[in-house]
């Protein structure tokens, strides 16, 4: 898990890139605690967001899950390969598994997100 | 849909689980999250019969002869944590009360056979981790289920819907017909469902250590402006059509 991730409490990860752009995933705890990966929608490029906001979805054998937007913004790129791949997101959750980037409307909203060792924290204080 | 959406909001309110129990007014086939709305299109077996879409995954189930039941908890709640807390919750407590009715009913463990695939159309037809069944009919093998429940994992709380069929449906097709629990098990059949249900929801309480408290009436009564906004997106075609 690369240091330089911050997380949201609903376990998307978020990164910005060197062009400004936050690239946006979900943590290895969310995929591991959703086991078997049946189907996956992407938002649409183009789709404005609200931080919190729902995303997109994704669905295992044991739920449906919404994916939330860490940052408010316009999604510009999605991962379109991902839903056909849903491996990729255990076997690469932080690299191959992106899910979408979003133009961030205020890069400063990453700030309010946690980073690293604070994530860690809240995933051991999940219930099992 | 729209006030099994709401009892997460309730969940949080009161800090706990919420429980609700219905049945419905007319045959109705609601489809999982994500089944393609071409697939409930082709099936002949439910021509004719009421769609709806759950926000939860899964197959399609055939309401009308089953005791459905949506629970709530706050993510912050221990059955809120991994997804197989709260089934296990559910469908082990279950297992417990057909056994003092003298059935045997087990949890099916993971990857159990499926009769028709992990893909068929309908729910009863596939095999999931912590479904319930129980023997199926003489002259047919393996087991039959009569559980299964599927959940949304919202960003402040769980819901978690499920059917426990008790009668095979009626006015649908063969392929919509699934023996349920009075029909595989004349043991059960003189069990009323709301004394089914009671006695289900006793059990899962006693395994949180606490008791059931019952709220008689409709849930809808007072959350009337939440679940009409949230029914006019479940009754879209959009919603319907979104795959």
């Amino acid at each position: 898990m690369a240091a330089d991730l911050r997380f949201a409490k609903t376990h998307e990860w978020a990164r910005t890139e060197d062009d400004g752009l936050v690239t946006v995933g979900i943590s290895a705890y969310a995929v591991e605690a959703l086991t078997d990966l049946v189907f996956m929608q992407l938002p649409a490029v183009g789709k404005r967001v609200q931080a919190g906001e729902s995303l997109g979805e994704i669905e295992s054998v044991k739920a449906v899950s919404d994916i939330y937007a860490p940052v408010s913004g316009e999604v510009v790129s999605v991962n379109a390969a991902l839903p056909g791949a849903l491996e990729t997101l255990g076997s690469d959750p932080y690299g191959g598994g992106w899910i979408a980037k979003i133009k961030p409307d205020d890069a400063a909203q990453l700030a309010a997100l946690m980073d690293r060792a604070a994530y860690e924290a809240l995933v051991k204080s999940q219930p099992h | 849909m729209a006030a099994d959406e709401c009892l997460g909001d309730e969940a949080l309110a009161r800090g706990g689980p919420v429980v609700r129990v219905y049945g419905w007014t007319a045959t109705t086939v609601s489809l999982g999250s994500f089944q393609p709305i071409t697939a409930a299109r082709d099936e002949p077996a439910i021509a004719g019969t009421a769609l709806v879409r759950r926000p939860s995954g899964g197959g399609a189930i055939v309401h009308g002869s089953d005791l459905t039941y949506a629970v709530a908890v706050p993510r912050s709640h221990p059955l809120g944590g991994r997804p197989e807390a709260l089934y296990t919750a559910f469908h082990a407590a279950l297992v417990d009360v057909l056994s003092e009715l003298g059935i045997a009913a087990r949890m099916c463990p993971a990857h159990a056979p499926a009769p028709a695939g992990v893909d068929a159309f309908f729910c009863f037809d596939r095999r999931a981790e912590g479904d319930v069944v129980v023997a199926a009919p003489e002259g047919n093998s393996g087991d039959a289920k009569i559980l299964g429940s599927a959940q949304r994992r919202l960003a402040t709380a769980v819901v978690q819907h499920g059917s426990l069929l008790l009668r095979s449906a009626t006015g649908v097709g063969t392929a919509a017909r699934h023996p349920g629990l009075y029909d595989l098990q004349p043991a059960a059949a003189g069990v009323p469902p709301g004394e089914l249900a009671d006695r289900w929801l006793d059990r899962v309480a006693r395994g949180l250590g606490g008791r059931a408290a019952r709220e008689e009436g409709e849930f809808g009564r007072g959350r009337d402006a939440r679940i009409s906004c949230l029914a006019a997106t479940y009754a879209s075609s959009r919603w319907l059509t979104r795959r």
